[in-house]
């Protein structure tokens, strides 16, 4: 009997509804939609469409109104808060826009962070991270506070700290969107590799059409509800 | 543990992150806790003054009565030879005479002090002029003349605004009436030796000490006294002296009583409670506004840092990790400010502890409360109690000003964290 893979993360359902101003406005509809192990997926969409309220559902850091989501295996929907915050801790990474260094800590520290909270021994730790810190080009920064670092090397120190935990997947909302064209691609390479060598999950929300043509798959959101979902062969710049 | 730890490193990198506003911040703190420090140590100073100087012109720590002398005033309510051996032997006892520095028996009467220009009611106290001059210190006080000494026999010692209104002078004589044992009005002629000013009009005006043993021929009283008056080696263990006492006359309290100096002289028991209370509002005024500043330093650190909170959250802080770090950081601002004002508290205590803190030149007149003439410098007091009074209200404005910051860091909306711009 073959063994069959669960789904990094999954969705039945899924409805997001905001009020404002007794007006309910339906920010994702009815999404159901499964990404495996290893996946580099993409949500894109116009403004408004939905793609970081998604996102935050992927990841526990909003409920949804109706419908459930599953990160490898676990039902998000069914767990307490407590329960939720040891899930984003253990299986799932973030990656922000602004990059959300914890700017009174070192690289090393932030990246290690998660990492920390699980209980890894320092020097396991130490190690990882300046093992990540060497492949994503920025070894020698460990112990450069955030505001003495680009751009660009925040963002890079903001994967390390996504994926150093080995998690079901990585959320990254507009990782490219604060940076040059130059640190764009760089970073792009960085999480190819990541996803290639690592197998790392992605799930990126985007504009940066850059970052749509490296997708293996792509979701097209349109008022908060999935226009389309294709998939295309692994990219040959990775 | 590891957890533990780095919610510390991070609440105490935050405090150090906004360095100015931390120090603007902790500086209110210091300066709350050494105010209240020094303060608490010049009240009870002060208190510790009015207390010596009432029990001294008064009767002491503890007076030794009859149980209705206090209200009659009468010389039927006197000790008797019997009752005044019982608590003699009960003061005798060693766990009592080692915390009791003086007894001083008193005779006292109310009557009528006549020369030849008038008459004055006047308070009479037949005292053993030996161990009263110890006792009351009236006898440094003196501003002619002399106090009474143990040969003295048909001699007093009175105030200067009586000698003033009776037309006295050292030497001069003076006849005292007053009611004696049998019921009948009785006289004494005596002599002034010596005239002292207190500075106190109720004092200087309504005082006479006679010998002892003149008054109970006198007033025909025998050998008995109205009042022992017991001075304690330290006021602060009045109470335990009392209660011993207490005990040891509990077999004869039909006949002997003893009353600590707050049922005694309830007038300055109430001035010093009035006196505790008004510090104690200020504290918790001085409290309030200091606890205030730190709530708005803490609190306006919370809502600067929203993403940030939003962010340790996502990484898979709890809410109650998260308020561990804001709490943290108002704690550790509390405590080490507080600390160090108790440093600086202590220090400035230190300086007075000598000389004490002289503050007559802002008075034109003297000073008294509650008929009783207090000295125009306060010495400060050292209790450990104090040291436990400020910790204790340093921990409590910490966490109270720390926690509804903590609050809210866990009311922070995660998703609408992350759009927060700081």
């Amino acid at each position: 009997m073959s063994e069959q893979r669960v789904a990094a993360v999954r969705t039945d359902a899924v409805w997001k509804v905001f009020e404002h101003d007794g007006i309910a406005v339906e920010a994702v509809r009815d999404v159901t939609l499964e990404i495996a192990p290893g996946e580099f997926v993409v949500l894109a969409g116009p403004s408004g469409s939905g793609k970081t309220t998604l996102l935050n559902l992927l990841g526990g850091l909003t409920a949804p109104t109706r419908g459930a989501v599953w990160i490898d295996g676990r039902e998000l929907t069914a767990m307490k808060e407590r329960q939720r915050a040891r899930l984003r801790l253990e299986r799932v990474g973030f990656v922000f826009q602004a990059y959300n260094l914890l700017p009174v800590l070192t690289a090393l520290e932030n990246a290690e962070f998660s990492l920390l909270l699980r209980g890894v021994p320092p020097e396991e730790r130490t190690r990882r991270v300046r093992a990540l810190f060497e492949r994503i080009g920025i070894g020698g920064l460990e112990d450069r506070r955030p505001s003495k670092l680009s751009g660009g090397q925040q963002q890079r120190v903001a994967v390390a700290r996504a994926v150093v935990g080995e998690p079901a997947l990585v959320l990254a909302d507009e990782p490219t969107a604060n940076l040059d064209s130059a640190s764009s691609i760089a970073l792009l390479d960085v999480m190819t590799t990541l996803n290639v060598e690592l197998g790392t999950t992605f799930v990126f929300a985007t504009h940066d059409q850059r970052l749509m043509e490296r997708a293996r798959r792509l979701i097209r959101l349109v008022d908060g509800g999935v226009e389309s979902d294709t998939r295309r062969p692994p990219s040959t710049r990775a | 543990m590891r957890r533990a730890r780095l919610l510390a490193r991070l609440a105490l990198r935050n405090v150090r992150r906004q360095t100015r506003r931390s120090i603007l911040t902790a500086s209110a703190m210091v300066l709350g806790v050494a105010v209240l420090v020094f303060s608490r140590a010049l009240g009870d100073g002060a208190h510790e003054d009015w207390i010596d100087q009432g029990v001294r012109l008064g009767k002491g720590h503890i007076a030794v009565q009859h149980p209705r002398f206090q209200q009659s005033r009468h010389l039927d309510d006197r000790l008797t030879p019997r009752a005044l051996a019982v608590a003699e032997r009960a003061l005798a006892r060693p766990d009592i005479a080692k915390r009791v520095t003086a007894v001083a028996p008193r005779l006292e009467i109310q009557g009528l002090a006549y020369s030849a220009t008038g008459a004055i009611p006047v308070f009479v106290t037949g005292v053993e002029p030996e161990i009263e001059a110890a006792f009351s210190k009236l006898g440094e006080r003196v501003v002619e003349g002399r106090y009474l000494v143990d040969s003295d026999r048909l001699h007093a010692f009175v105030g200067q605004r009586l000698a003033e209104r009776l037309d006295l002078e050292v030497g001069s004589r003076l006849v005292l009436t007053g009611q004696d044992a049998t019921g009948e009005i009785a006289g004494q002629f005596v002599r002034v030796v010596g005239i002292f000013r207190t500075g106190l009009p109720e004092a200087d005006e309504g005082i006479v000490h006679i010998p002892l043993r003149t008054a109970q021929e006198w007033l025909q009283v025998g050998g008995a006294v109205t009042t022992l008056a017991v001075l304690a080696v330290s006021g602060w263990d009045m109470p335990g002296v009392l209660e011993d006492l207490d005990a040891a006359l509990a077999e004869d309290s039909s006949e002997v009583a003893a009353l600590g100096w707050r049922q005694a002289m309830p007038e300055l028991d109430a001035a010093i409670r009035i006196d505790d209370y008004g510090d104690y509002l200020f504290h918790i005024i001085l409290f309030v506004i200091v606890g205030l500043a730190i709530v708005n330093t803490v609190l306006m650190s919370v809502l600067y840092r929203t993403r940030e909170f939003g962010v340790l959250r996502a990484l898979g802080l709890t809410k109650g990790e998260t308020a561990s770090v804001v709490f943290g950081e108002g704690l550790l601002l509390t405590a080490v400010s507080g600390l160090l004002g108790m440093v600086i508290g202590f220090a400035f205590t230190w300086i007075f502890f000598r000389n004490g803190l002289d503050y007559s030149g802002m008075l034109d007149n003297e000073f008294t409360i509650s008929g009783i003439l207090l000295e125009p410098v306060i010495v400060p007091i050292f209790r450990v109690v104090q040291v436990f009074q400020s910790l204790g209200s340093i921990v409590v404005i910490g966490v109270l000003a720390s926690l509804y910051p903590a609050y809210r860091a866990t009311r922070i909306d995660v998703a609408e964290a992350m759009k927060f711009e700081a």
